[in-house]
């Protein structure tokens, strides 16, 4: 029994690290992501982007009634929109975190509620679990070739 | 100690200052401008004399507007933010009617906001400024029985891409095909539409392919667009028509939302179109008609009307500017 447990120790171990040690390789290459994200009184549409770390982010931003503006400090963010000029706003998204971005122009009764998020994410734990999951399936190979089901 | 013995009279002086600013003899004339739901411009009609020197100060309380005066006067005092205050010291030589306006687009009733400056002759007070003169442009499409209005459908338009207006200048400089006489003549290019023109080289230079006859006509109806008159055409078309019109003309935005909103259009249709890029709307009309149309608006479509806002000159610019969702430099 002890033996049996023993032959699953090794594989255990490296589970561990596919899951915690903290490795760049596994980051996925970088893409750029597109939003267009639309500001009225008194909210984002979306209200919340998600990107992985380094993703290219490329918002595409309109107002559709008032002026109003897109204030996202960590990422030196911070432009006004006119309703019917659309603005660019480019950046590359390197702090992982929520982030939280603001309406930076004072357009009205609920403008201090005008909120969105930005959610960047490690982006790495596709890649852990396809790790996991291969360490997994030779360790039940291995388990399976010393100790085949029948002789038990 | 010390702080209250000096402090307190330079305060004092300072309010005294701030209350009584116009020691100069400079009349101020305070102004709220707010969306036309919540009241407009107040007061929406000042009178001035010519020659006197007057301050306006802008106050914003709702929402970001920006302010600007017209016709010919070429001051933009830029977008006001809620809470904030700009103001301008101006003289008016002559008596005349004048317009401060709202150019950033900031309600469903946005392009309502106006305000009429009254510059009178101080001396003859009571006698009424007069409206602008008649436009000598609309008096004459009204004598030929031109309904601005009217839809004007192109007989033709260009197969491919936008038509080049370099290429047409290339091919109407080559001295073995001279172009008719009339390709030269600026009133007669704005009384005629590109689809009349295209129907002219036809008949005359039936040699020229179709992609020619267009560039050609390209280069002629962009020929007055000088870099210094559309670089002031594009900043006007994004504050006083993108928004209605769309940014590359292809007529969506939260204008026309608005417009719709208020069962406003075309005529009263219900799919009423703003699309100043649709070769098949516009190729059809002429300058002399957009520019009536511009001046005095459509009557009940939505459409304002920039006759009180613009000079004759400057809606010129903005005609010659709409051809160029049409043709390529
Ligand atoms: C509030 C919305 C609005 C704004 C702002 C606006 N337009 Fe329009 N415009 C319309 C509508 C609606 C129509 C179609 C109805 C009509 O022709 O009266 C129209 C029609 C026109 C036409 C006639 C097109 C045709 O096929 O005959 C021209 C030219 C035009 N606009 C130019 C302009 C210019 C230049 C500006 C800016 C200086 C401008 N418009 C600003 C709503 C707007
Ligand atoms: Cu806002
Ligand atoms: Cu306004």
């Amino acid at each position: 029994m002890r033996k049996r447990l023993l032959t699953l120790l090794p594989p255990a171990l490296v589970a561990l690290g596919v899951l915690f040690v903290p490795l760049d390789m596994f980051a996925a290459t970088p893409v750029t992501r597109q939003f267009t994200v639309q500001a009225s009184q008194f909210a984002f549409d979306p209200p919340t982007l998600r990107v992985n770390r380094g993703d290219r982010v490329v918002i595409t931003l309109e107002a559709t009634d008032v002026v109003h503006g897109l204030y996202l400090d960590e990422y030196d963010v911070n432009v006004r929109v006119e309703p019917g000029l659309s603005k660019q706003i480019e950046f590359v998204a390197e702090k992982t975190g929520k982030f939280r971005y603001r309406c930076s122009v004072s357009c009205g009764s609920l403008h201090p509620f005008m909120i969105g998020e930005l959610v960047v994410m490690p982006n790495d734990a596709f890649a852990r679990a396809v790790g996991l999951t291969l360490v997994a399936a030779l360790a039940a190979l291995v388990y399976l070739s010393r100790f085949p089901p029948g002789e038990a | 100690m010390l702080v209250i013995v000096v402090g307190l009279p330079v305060a004092a002086l300072g309010y005294h200052l701030h209350l009584f600013p116009d020691r100069s003899g400079v009349r101020t004339i305070d102004i709220v401008a707010a969306a036309p739901e919540r009241g407009g411009f107040q007061p929406d009609v000042i009178r001035v004399a010519a020659g006197e020197k007057v301050r306006l100060r802008f106050s914003v309380p709702d929402v970001t507007h920006g302010i600007a005066l017209g016709p010919g006067l070429g001051i933009d005092l830029g977008q006001i933010d809620p809470g904030q205050v700009e103001e301008i010291e101006l003289v008016f030589a002559e008596p005349g009617r004048y317009a401060y306006y709202c150019n950033t687009w900031c309600s469903p009733n946005h392009w309502r906001m106006r305000g009429v400056i009254e510059v009178y002759d101080p001396a003859n007070p009571s006698r009424l400024v007069s409206d602008s003169r008649p436009d000598p442009v609309t008096g004459a499409l009204a004598e030929q029985g031109i309904d601005i209005d009217a839809p004007h459908p192109a007989s033709v338009i260009p197969a491919a891409a936008k038509p080049s207006a370099t290429r047409g200048e290339a091919f109407s400089t080559r001295a073995e095909t001279p172009l008719p006489p009339e390709f030269d003549d600026a009133s007669w290019r704005r009384g005629h539409s590109p689809a009349e023109a295209h129907t002219l080289l036809n008949r005359e230079l039936p040699a020229l392919s179709e992609e020619e006859a267009w560039d050609i006509i390209a280069f002629h109806w962009l020929r007055d667009l000088t870099p210094e008159r559309r670089e002031w055409a594009t900043e006007q078309y994004a504050k006083n028509c993108a928004a209605c019109h769309g940014e590359a003309g292809t007529g969506t935005g939260p204008g026309v939302d608005a417009l719709r909103q208020q069962g406003l259009g075309r005529h009263g249709e219900e799919d009423e179109t703003t699309a100043i890029n649709d070769p098949q709307t516009i190729l059809g009309g002429t300058s002399n008609i957009y520019y009536a149309k511009i001046r005095r608006g459509g009557m009940g479509t939505g459409m304002p009307d920039f006759g009180p806002v613009f000079t004759e000159d400057e809606t010129w610019i903005l005609v010659d500017y709409l051809w160029t969702f049409q043709f390529a430099e």
